[in-house]
């Protein structure tokens, strides 16, 4: 059965109501993110020891949901895998919505905006991973935009060869995202498992996130949907998670076991306000009761209660990307081991960051930009299938493949 | 045999796509990387500048040094403690190790790697080490991104979250918002052939605890005193290279 993509009607009332709530949104970002350029980023809660927050943490967070949703793609794009076909779309154009968020989440917290675009041209470093990235991010929404381009043309040899390139590709961008960080000399950052770690929250989270929207949106237009490739998604989300997992406790049994490491751990599990994020928010809810309904005989094959496992994961990755940026932030460089600083004019022990209201507006204005395009997107590109059932027939090499 | 020509092609491209990207790439880095490890260690510039810090001649209360760089670098106080801006800091520091040693007052700077960390990430070469060792942020150029902030290993590094209208010195522009900031030795006071501020104030009041010279320079005093101390540079372990050296630390 040839499956037949279709624009929603988006006429209904709860959809304008829903586009003039997310516009509403974007207004308020735009006025708060014009207010702390005019005036100066001290209206964030960022400080001289903390000068990254909320619109790194969600940037990042938003990479690498970005990742997860082509992962989706890739099932069918790469791997062929007739199933997943219907979702390949979308996916692919909330992987390039997200990498848009995060874009501009990176872009508006600059101090100096207005340089953003002719400096990096005329200086670029190519040793510095925030040079690199930037690179990455915006030729992998572009590779994005071809693969969604040719997929709806039905070309299907582009589709293929943009698909593998487009995975491949965002690899490096999740490893890139993952050394600004790793390849820090400070106590918390300073690790070569930051960008593998990275790609395994950014797949699971991503893949998590899909799950969701695939059902909200099926459900939403009304439109039949086969449950059987969704549950098996879940099952791929309970395979990433514990990858996930496994690398963040490698990750901080060694910063334990080192010396060196030792006090920043010690920090950053038992510190403060992030080590509930990281102990309820990280392992609880993000990674251990999602893997137990996922791999629960019952819940695992219900709909609803993988939906739930993968609210959860997005919240447990959101949780970790907060605790890749903040914490490290806040744990002071040893400027004289064997002593202590007792009196400084600036912040010089554990410095704290509580993000202010302009930053959450700025976040807010950013996801519901996103949710803005995402919607008009459905409205103006045939991106949903009428109906999203397993194909009858199987072609050898899907099969081949192996499909659980 | 048409489907693993097509497979065969299909990889065969994504192969040379990779090269490619991995080409465009890696070519440029390795030379920068070339050229990186080529300037550590063996400045070919006849003059390096660097400094030393007496601690034992070092007032405990006196902020000479910190206030004189405030109203030469026009960074005067906002009253916002988390936010200010200290291109040159004291601070106090008591040992963990054993009891009953004696506090003692460090001031903190920017320390001039010549591995600067600060440099290496700037994604835009906003902050740079000059040929004579300096490294300086071009508040012209800097976008504001903080993560030199981030890297420097000694919190030197400052950023200005917002515009400071205090111009106590009207030959020094005023500080932007929105820029990275930190110790430039007064690089501008250096090329006319004076010294930096913070020097000049220690001098002032006799204390003479600062020392700003040319590290290249077998006859400068700073070459003196660090043949005749034993000196200490902060971190030294990070590798940095810092041309900041400390006597009595």
């Amino acid at each position: 059965m040839e499956l037949k993509f279709e624009r929603i009607a988006g006429r209904s009332k709860p959809f304008y109501l829903l586009s003039c709530g997310l516009a509403g949104l974007v207004a308020a970002g735009v006025y708060s993110t014009w207010l702390m350029h005019d005036q100066g980023l001290h209206l964030s809660g960022m400080s001289s020891r903390i000068p990254w927050g909320l619109p790194i943490v969600m940037a990042i967070f938003y990479i690498g949901l970005s990742a997860g949703s082509l992962v989706i793609s890739s099932l069918y794009g790469v791997f062929g895998k007739l199933e997943y076909k219907p979702f390949a779309r979308v996916a692919t154009y909330m992987a390039l919505l997200l990498m848009i968020g995060a874009l501009l989440s990176i872009l508006t917290d600059q101090g100096r905006i207005d340089r953003v675009v002719v400096e990096p041209f005329s200086h670029f470093n190519f040793l510095s991973m925030l040079s690199i990235n930037p690179f990455l991010y915006s030729s992998y929404i572009l590779i994005c935009a071809a693969y969604l381009i040719v997929m709806m043309a039905g070309n299907e040899k582009w589709t293929k060869i943009l698909a593998l390139i487009a995975v491949l590709w965002a690899i490096l961008v999740h490893s890139g995202t993952g050394a600004i960080f790793g390849f820090v000399p400070r106590a918390l950052y300073n690790s070569p498992l930051l960008p593998p770690s990275f790609v395994a929250a950014a797949l699971s989270s991503g893949t998590a996130l899909m799950i969701l929207v695939i059902l909200a949106l099926f459900r939403l237009t009304g439109r039949p949907l086969d449950k059987a490739p969704v549950l098996w998604i879940g099952r791929l989300l309970a395979v990433l998670v514990l990858i996930a997992g496994y690398l963040v406790l490698v990750e901080n049994a060694h910063r334990l076991y080192a010396h060196e490491s030792r006090a920043a751990e010690r920090f950053f599990l038992l510190g403060g306000a992030h080590s509930l994020l990281f102990w309820g928010g990280l392992l609880l809810v993000g990674s251990v009761l999602p893997l137990l309904i996922l791999f629960h005989r019952r819940a695992g094959a219900s709909i609803r209660w993988v939906a739930v496992a993968a609210v959860m994961v997005v919240a447990g990755v959101l949780c970790e990307r907060y605790l890749i940026v903040i914490p490290g932030l806040a744990y002071p460089p040893d400027l004289f081991p064997g002593w202590t600083i007792t009196q400084s004019p600036i912040e010089e022990g554990i410095a704290s960051y509580a993000m202010s209201l302009y930053e959450v507006l700025q976040a807010l204005g950013v996801v519901a930009l996103m949710g803005l395009l995402f919607l008009w997107g459905l409205r103006t590109l045939r991106l949903l299938p009428t109906e999203a059932r397993r194909p009858t027939e199987f072609p050898a090499r899907a099969v081949a493949i192996g499909c659980p | 045999m048409g489907k693993t020509m097509e497979r065969r092609k299909f990889l065969k491209t994504g192969a040379l796509v990779g090269a490619g990207a991995a080409g465009a790439y890696g070519l440029p880095l390795l030379t920068s990387l070339r050229a990186s490890a080529g300037n550590a260690l063996a400045p070919s510039a006849k003059c390096r500048w660097g400094m030393v810090i007496d601690l034992t001649k070092c007032p405990p209360n006196c902020t000479a040094c910190v206030d004189a760089c405030k109203r030469e670098n026009n960074v005067g106080s906002t009253g916002d403690r988390l936010r200010d801006i200290y291109r040159i800091r004291k601070v106090t520091i008591e040992s963990t190790l054993a009891v009953g040693v004696a506090p003692k007052a460090v001031p903190l700077l920017c320390n001039h790697c010549d591995e600067p960390p600060c440099a290496l990430v700037c994604p835009i070469k906003a902050t740079y080490k000059r040929e004579d060792g300096i490294v300086i942020v071009d508040p012209h150029r800097c976008m504001g991104c903080r993560y030199c902030v981030i890297a420097c290993p000694y919190n030197a590094r400052h950023f200005n979250f917002r515009e400071n209208d205090q111009r106590p010195n009207p030959a020094y522009p005023k500080r932007q918002r929105g820029v990275a900031e930190s110790c430039d030795l007064c690089a501008h006071l250096l090329d006319q052939g004076k010294q930096p501020a913070c020097v000049a104030a220690c001098e002032g009041i006799q204390a003479k605890a600062l020392c700003v010279g040319n590290l290249n320079d077998p006859a400068s005093e700073i070459s003196a005193l660090i043949r005749n101390h034993s000196v200490k540079r902060l971190r030294e372990d990070l590798g940095t290279e810092p041309k900041v050296f400390y006597i009595g630390l």
